[in-house]
Order: C-alpha cells, then sequence, then structure tokens
C-alpha cells in the first residue's frame, strides 16, 4: 500500500506570466513546442511515466498561471506536492528577482511538513533567445541565489529547443522522490533511498 | 388503496384540464369493457386513451400519437403505449422513431413513480419513471385524461402522493434506502400524507384552496413561477428537498433513460437505426418549419422533456434535452422591426428574451452587443448614439494618450508602466492567435488590443491588467471592429466582471460558493460527493467562472454563448446554472469514476471543446427556472455579473500590488 501511495510524484511549476512553463511542461512530457500557448488560467497538469532506480513512477507535472492575483488558488494546487520547480527568463530581469517571491509563497500555501528541506530546483528558461545576447541574468549570478537557497538543482534550459528539459525533469523527479522519506520505509528494498539522494547529488548539483 | 381516498388524487388542474380539451370521461367506462385478441389471455383493459403523444424533437408538429392502455392480468397491473400505424404528423418521423418509443407491457411493480404536469396552456403529460430509475419519454395527453389515468391505477395499485410534490404519485413502497436518498423521498411523510393529515390532501375536497392559484392561473411568461409557488405551499420545511426530487427526476433519472433506455434500444432494433436522420430533425436549424414549429410551442412554457433522444453516436450526448427549442439567430430584419423610426428599441425585454433563446446573427452582432452591454441605453436614438460614440471617441483618445505620452525616459522611472506592458504584451500575442481576425505576424489586431489593454488599466488604474482580460476583449474587439467602441464596451462589461480580477479573488469565490450552494440544491447527491472529495471549493471550474466558458468553447460559440448570457433573461447568473447543467451532464462519470480534486480538474479542463452548448443551455435554462427563488436565494447580492453592491470603483487590495 505504502508502495503504491508512492507511485505518484507531484510537482509545481511556478514562475513568472510567461516563462515559459507551460513550454516547459509540453516540451518534457510531448517533446513538443507550440508559439501558440495560451496563458494559463486556474491550473493544469500533465503526466508522465518516469524510471527512477529500476522503479516506475507517474509524475504528475502541474502548470500554474503565472500572475501574482492568482495566488489564492493556490492552497488547492499546491497541496500535496512532492518538488516545486521555479522557472525564470534569463532575459528578464524581474523574473530572476520574483524567484523569492515565488518560492516564499509556495512553502506559505503548500505548508510542508519540512520546509527547510522541501526540494526545489530551479530553471533559468529561454536560453535560445537571440543566440543568448539578449539575456540579463548570467549564469553565476543564478546559482549564487540558488546556493544562498540550500543548494536548489539550477538548470538552463530552452523549452523551445528542447536543450537540458530532460535533464532537469530528471532531477525534479528524483528531488520529489526523495521529498517522501517516511514512507521509504514501507517499501520494498529494491529501492535503495540512500543510493538516490546519493546520485542526486552527482546528477543534479550544477 | 380504497376507493373513498379517489379525491385525494384529483385537484383543479386536473379537473379544468379535462374541461379543457373536452376529455371524454366516458373513456374509461366503455374501454374498460373492450378487449382485443392482441392482449394476452385473461387480460382486461382498464383504461384506454387515444390521441396520447410522444414529442420526440421537441416540436409538438413531430409528435408521435398512439394509444395508452392500462391492462389488468390477474393481480398485477401493465401499461402499454403503442404509436398509430402509417398516421404520422409529420413524414419525417420513421417506424423505427415508433418503435423506438412504443412502450410494451411495463408492469406497475416495476414503476416507481408517475409525475403529472399540467402546464397552464399546453397539453398536459406525464412522466413515468421505473424503479430502476429509468423513465420513459413525457406523454401527452392531447384530449386530456391524465386524471383519469391516475384514478384508474389507484384503484388497482398502491398508489400514493408525494409529500414532496403533489404531481408525483408514488407507486411502490421504497425499502432500498438509498433509492430513498437519491430521490429525496420522505416516506413517513409520504404516508401520513396518504392518511389525510397534510392539507394537500384537501386540494381536491376544497378546489377552491390550495392548487388554484398556483396551477390553473398563469400567463405565458410566469405559469413557471406560479407552479413554484403552488409548489411551494405543499412543501412543509426544506426548499431544497423539494428542488432536488424535481430536478433529479427530470435529470438524472431522465438521463439515465436516455442513455441506458436508448442504448438497449439500439441493441433491440439492430443496425438498421440511422442516426444521422435523427440528428437532422432534431437540429434542423435550416428548416422552414421551424419558426412554426416554434410558435407551437411558445405556447408551452414547459415545453419539456424529451426523455429519450436517442440521436448521435455519443450516448453521453443522448441526456436531458429537455428546456425551450432554441431558434435560429435574430438577423437584420427583425432587428429592424424592435426599432421605432428615430431607433429606440422599443421592447429590450422582448428584444433580450428574443437573443436569449437564438443568439444574434454574425453581421447583426456589431449593432447589438453594445446594448447588451448597457454601453448604449434602450431607450436611447439613433441621434442620441451617434453622439455618445462620437464624445466617447474623444474620450478614449484621451485616456490613450496617457499612456501614449510616456517617453522611454519617463517610462524608465514608472516600473508599473513598464510592467503592465510588458504582461500585456505577453498576453495579446498569446491570445486567439489561431483566428484569422488575429493571426499572423505584426497582425494590427494584435496591437489594438494591447492599446485598448493598456488604455484600460490607466482608465481604472486600480484594477489594471490581469490574465483573463484579453481573452475577454478578444471576441469583443472581434465582434466591434472599431478600437474605441471596443474599448468602452469591454468598459461596460468590465463594470460586472471586474471583481474577477481582483487581486483577492473575490469575485470568483462569491461565484464559486454560489455555484457550490446551486449544485447542493439541484443536485445533492453530487453535492455530497464533493463535499466527501474536498472538491467543495470549485476550483475546478474557476476558468469557466473567470472568462466565462471563453477557452471552453469555439470562438463563434462564445459569441453566441456570451449574448445569451448578457440578455441576463431569467437570470444575471445564467452562466452559474451553465456550470451546473455541465456538472450534471458528467455526474455519473465523475462519481462512478470516483474523481479526486486533481483528475476532476483535469477533467473539467480537458472537457474544452466537447461541451454541446445548445443543450447545454436549454439545461441551464430549465434548471433555473426549476431552481427558481431559491435558486436566486443562492446567490448573494453584489455576485458578479452583478454590479458591485458598493462603488465599482473601489477595489480594496492596491497597496502591494505591483501589477
Amino acid at each position: 500500500m505504502a508502495s503504491r501511495r508512492r507511485m505518484l510524484l507531484k510537482v509545481i511549476i511556478l514562475g513568472d506570466s510567461g516563462v515559459g512553463k507551460t513550454s516547459l511542461m509540453n516540451q518534457y512530457v510531448n517533446r513538443k513546442f507550440s508559439n501558440q500557448y495560451k496563458a494559463t488560467i486556474g491550473a493544469d497538469f500533465l503526466t508522465k511515466e518516469v524510471q527512477i532506480d529500476d522503479r516506475l513512477f507517474t509524475l504528475q507535472i502541474w502548470d500554474t498561471a503565472g500572475q501574482e492575483r492568482f495566488q489564492s488558488l493556490g492552497v488547492a494546487f499546491y497541496r500535496g506536492a512532492d518538488c516545486c520547480v521555479l522557472v525564470y527568463d534569463v532575459n528578464v530581469q524581474k523574473s530572476f528577482e520574483n524567484l523569492n517571491n515565488w518560492r516564499e509563497e509556495f512553502l506559505i500555501q503548500a505548508s510542508p511538513s519540512d520546509p527547510e528541506n522541501f526540494p526545489f530546483v530551479v530553471l533559468g528558461n529561454k536560453i535560445d533567445v537571440d543566440g543568448g545576447n539578449s539575456r540579463v541574468v548570467s549564469e553565476k549570478k543564478a546559482k549564487a541565489w540558488c546556493a544562498s537557497k540550500g543548494n536548489i538543482p539550477y538548470f538552463e534550459t530552452s523549452a523551445k529547443e528542447g536543450f537540458n528539459v530532460e535533464a532537469a525533469f530528471e532531477c525534479i523527479a528524483k528531488n520529489a522522490l526523495k521529498n517522501e522519506p517516511e514512507e521509504d520505509i514501507y517499501l520494498p528494498d529494491t529501492i535503495d533511498v540512500g543510493g538516490g539522494q546519493q546520485q542526486r547529488s552527482t546528477g543534479c548539483e550544477c | 388503496m380504497h376507493e373513498n381516498e379517489f379525491h385525494d388524487l384529483s385537484d383543479d388542474a386536473d379537473y379544468e384540464a379535462s374541461i379543457q380539451h373536452g376529455s371524454a370521461s366516458m373513456v374509461r367506462t366503455s374501454s374498460s369493457k373492450q378487449s382485443t385478441s392482441s392482449e394476452p389471455e385473461g387480460s382486461e383493459i382498464v383504461y384506454w386513451k387515444d390521441n396520447v403523444a410522444i414529442h420526440p424533437t421537441q416540436y409538438a408538429s413531430e409528435r408521435i400519437s398512439g394509444r395508452l392502455k392500462l391492462i389488468k392480468q390477474g393481480a398485477s397491473l401493465f401499461m402499454t403505449w403503442i404509436p398509430y400505424k402509417g398516421h404520422n404528423s409529420n413524414a419525417r418521423l420513421s417506424e423505427k422513431d415508433k418503435n423506438l418509443y412504443t412502450i410494451r407491457a411495463v408492469s406497475f411493480s416495476e414503476i416507481r413513480s408517475i409525475r403529472r404536469h399540467s402546464p397552464a396552456l399546453g397539453w398536459q403529460y406525464i412522466i413515468v419513471v421505473l424503479s430502476s430509475g429509468l423513465a420513459f419519454a413525457p406523454l401527452y395527453f392531447y384530449n386530456g385524461g391524465v386524471r383519469e389515468f391516475v384514478a384508474t391505477i389507484k384503484q388497482h395499485v398502491n398508489l400514493i402522493r408525494s409529500a414532496e410534490d403533489a404531481n408525483v404519485f408514488l407507486v411502490n413502497d421504497f425499502q432500498d434506502p438509498l433509492q430513498r436518498t437519491l430521490t429525496s423521498l420522505d416516506l413517513p411523510r409520504a404516508v401520513s400524507i396518504s392518511k389525510g393529515t397534510s392539507p394537500s390532501v384537501l386540494a381536491g375536497e376544497s378546489p377552491s384552496s390550495t392548487d388554484q392559484d398556483g396551477l390553473a392561473v398563469a400567463s405565458l411568461d410566469n405559469s413557471s413561477t406560479n407552479q413554484h409557488k403552488g409548489k411551494q405551499k405543499q412543501k412543509h420545511n426544506d426548499p431544497a428537498h423539494d428542488i432536488s426530487i424535481q430536478v433529479l427526476e427530470k435529470f438524472s433519472l431522465v438521463t439515465r433513460f436516455a442513455r441506458e433506455t436508448t442504448s438497449q434500444l439500439f441493441r433491440e432494433h439492430g443496425s438498421g437505426f440511422v442516426s444521422n436522420e435523427r440528428e437532422k430533425l432534431v437540429h434542423n436549424s435550416n428548416d422552414p418549419h421551424k419558426v412554426v414549429m416554434t410558435e407551437i410551442t411558445k405556447e408551452d412554457p414547459h415545453e419539456v422533456p424529451v426523455a429519450s433522444d436517442p440521436l448521435a453516436s455519443e450516448l453521453e450526448k443522448l441526456s436531458m434535452v429537455w428546456g425551450k427549442p432554441r431558434q435560429g439567430p435574430l438577423g437584420f430584419e427583425e432587428w429592424a422591426s424592435f426599432l421605432d423610426s428615430e431607433g429606440r428599441v422599443l421592447d429590450s425585454g422582448a428584444l433580450k428574451k428574443r437573443i436569449f433563446y437564438g443568439g444574434v446573427e454574425d453581421g447583426v452582432r456589431k449593432e447589438i452587443w453594445p446594448f447588451l452591454l448597457e454601453y448604449h441605453a434602450y431607450d436611447s436614438t439613433y441621434a442620441e448614439r451617434e453622439y455618445l460614440v462620437a464624445t466617447k471617441k474623444v474620450e478614449y483618445e484621451t485616456i490613450k494618450n496617457q499612456w501614449k505620452s510616456i517617453k522611454p525616459e519617463q517610462a524608465r522611472k514608472f516600473t508599473k508602466f513598464r510592467e503592465r506592458k510588458s504582461l500585456i504584451e505577453k498576453d495579446v500575442v498569446r491570445t486567439d492567435r489561431s483566428i484569422s481576425f488575429y493571426d499572423g505576424d505584426d497582425n494590427p489586431n494584435v496591437t489594438i488590443l494591447r492599446d485598448i489593454l493598456l488604455t484600460y488599466s490607466f482608465y481604472n488604474f486600480d484594477l489594471g491588467y490581469c490574465q483573463g482580460m484579453s481573452d475577454l476583449l478578444s471576441p469583443i474587439l472581434f465582434v466591434i471592429r472599431d478600437e474605441s467602441e471596443a474599448f468602452w464596451c469591454f468598459a461596460s462589461l468590465m463594470e460586472r466582471l471586474g471583481p474577477n480580477f481582483n487581486r483577492d479573488q473575490n469575485g470568483n469565490h462569491a461565484q464559486l460558493f454560489a455555484l457550490s450552494k446551486l449544485v447542493e440544491i439541484l443536485d445533492s447527491p453530487l453535492h455530497n460527493y464533493f463535499a466527501q472529495n474536498d472538491c467543495l471549493n470549485y476550483f475546478f471550474c474557476f476558468r469557466w467562472i473567470l472568462i466565462q466558458f471563453k477557452r471552453e468553447f469555439e470562438y463563434d460559440m462564445v459569441l453566441l454563448l456570451w449574448e445569451v448570457l448578457w440578455t441576463h433573461h431569467l437570470s444575471e447568473h445564467l452562466h452559474l446554472y451553465v456550470c451546473v447543467a455541465v456538472l450534471k451532464r458528467h455526474r455519473t462519470k465523475i462519481m462512478g469514476e470516483q474523481m479526486d480534486f486533481d483528475t476532476l480538474l483535469k477533467f473539467i479542463n480537458e472537457l474544452s471543446g466537447h461541451i454541446d452548448l445548445d443543450a447545454t443551455l436549454r439545461d441551464a435554462e430549465a434548471l433555473c427556472i426549476c431552481a427558481g427563488e431559491n435558486g436566486a436565494a443562492c446567490i448573494p447580492p453584489g455576485t458578479p455579473p452583478s454590479l458591485p453592491i458598493q462603488d465599482a470603483s473601489v477595489y480594496p487590495q492596491l497597496e502591494d500590488e505591483v501589477l
């Protein structure tokens, strides 16, 4: 029963409007990119089967509206999350500055049992734009912020070109799995939790 | 039941209806002596009524007429309804249609209840609900005789009047508590009624007292309200309870009938059934007879439940088509007929009602939307409107210049402006770009969208811009085709929907709350299901509410839906009944598959593009009428799109809102 409960890993994608949350999700799940995505109203999610350490999980990826004004809905959508993905647009300074707000808002609304250790992953998206010439947030700056927040794993991505998206979500899935330690004791010993953590520290940290 | 309780079952309405239709009150006695070779051995026909019809397509002119019989065999009573052979009122109705509706000797042991409907105008009809929860299509008594029908049944089987609704007759005992819950039947009270302790029992004995004002006196438009009044007299404590039974019977059971019976009949009658034929029948919007048919059905505000509507291959679609038939859109000539020589709309109520039932033709929308959105007053003249348009154009340009005149240097010191502009620019390029009006690179209409939204964020600086607004503006600009006019129409709409976009989301929460209350009275099992599954926040309907179903239908359907909603005919909050209607259509799936919040949200999101607007509007209308004042009471004053109670310009959430 415990392992069954564990099959689902819930991931929330947050970030300013237009940073590419929907595109990242669709690129990862459907390997498709469209210029025609509409602004997300409310929330939606896609699921994908993932294999971590020889076990299959269902990754449930929640895409949310980016406008601050809709945050009051978070209470319903964030609950039970196993990992939170913070996305910003490397070409928009403000979207980077808002990462902290999104992080704090998430912790308030989702109120995870162990906020200090709740897994986040940060994605700097749209690195393809203008060949990188319009970029305003450097990788160094982003990594520094991630380090200051408890070594949040950081990935630079292009949802449009599919760059680094798979790797990012692999890391996201592993972190989500790591978030449910109390369930682990019920799991068959085919899963080595310690090994998973180890892999995370090598595979995800940049 | 004993003969001396016979009068319990009669009332004024029955009496009047039988007089009105010249009902052959001798039918029962005369027919009871008859017997035909087709009937089983040892059986006796105890009731026989000709010209009892089914309306398979909502249009009375397309009825299938037949003969209704009650047959006694031993201790059992059976009911049959056999359509006449080669007696079609409409040539397009095939023999297969007839077979579909034929009722072949159903035993009363299988019947749960009979609901009697006595519209003030039009024909009395009954709906027979089986204990399985299935129901037969309504049977219209063209020659009257409902009262005798019920009375005859009462002579042979245990029949009691429901405590909840004097028009519902319960045929069998309800031992199963689940069924009792489902139909909201309160057995002890029903029994006490039959013992004569309720005022409703007296209705038949003192015709002047109880039901008279409720059922006998009614005009075209308020008859349904009157029926509610009549019904309310019957209920004792819980209005929600009362509605529940009515709605459940009409919706879920009828729906189940549609689905289950139809699939059964499909099997029974083999593959020869051409569903397309029926689809044409029902959706014959180009049919020249349509206006005439509509006229006829207008006579009956309760024009109702064709329970079985087996038209498409998707069984989901078969359910509950039972509101008023919808009409074709309002065209130029008809629109002109609503105007006097100086351009005033003489009867705005009639206009709204007309639009409610059919929408507006493409070319005419540009004329009519400004009225519906309350930008133009109905009693304004051509000249006054022309003047208003000119004045408002100047005013628009003035507001627009407030941001147009911001030079880059000033913009650098004006964060809020920059951020709003950037947010709007991000959204307009992803708003309806698949519509040719907005497609392609550098489309000027996309720029106009941006300009209007940015201007609006200055016009209503407190509210600013919020995602979803571009969805609301897009169809308006598409229809109005003029920047200034579109702006003012949008601004008028935002007077009502502005609270949807408040930072605290109070407008949405008010509507979602009202929705939960409506579901509670209109479908209590579904409400209970949501309650048990932590779904009462109704956030899965958030997108529906925020942008008035904009993302749920094709573009042209959105235009139709909006103009229907904006008429505010029947209710300012018809959109909430639309929500209930859609949920009800899928209630079986939602509860059957035990959907949790996440699954439900996904399911609802994926309904986008798969909702039958026509049927949904009819359901919504019927639900709205059904809920009546109790429904209205669920919706707190000031709930959008009602105008806010306080000053609309006050949005109390400013301090920390950047955008």
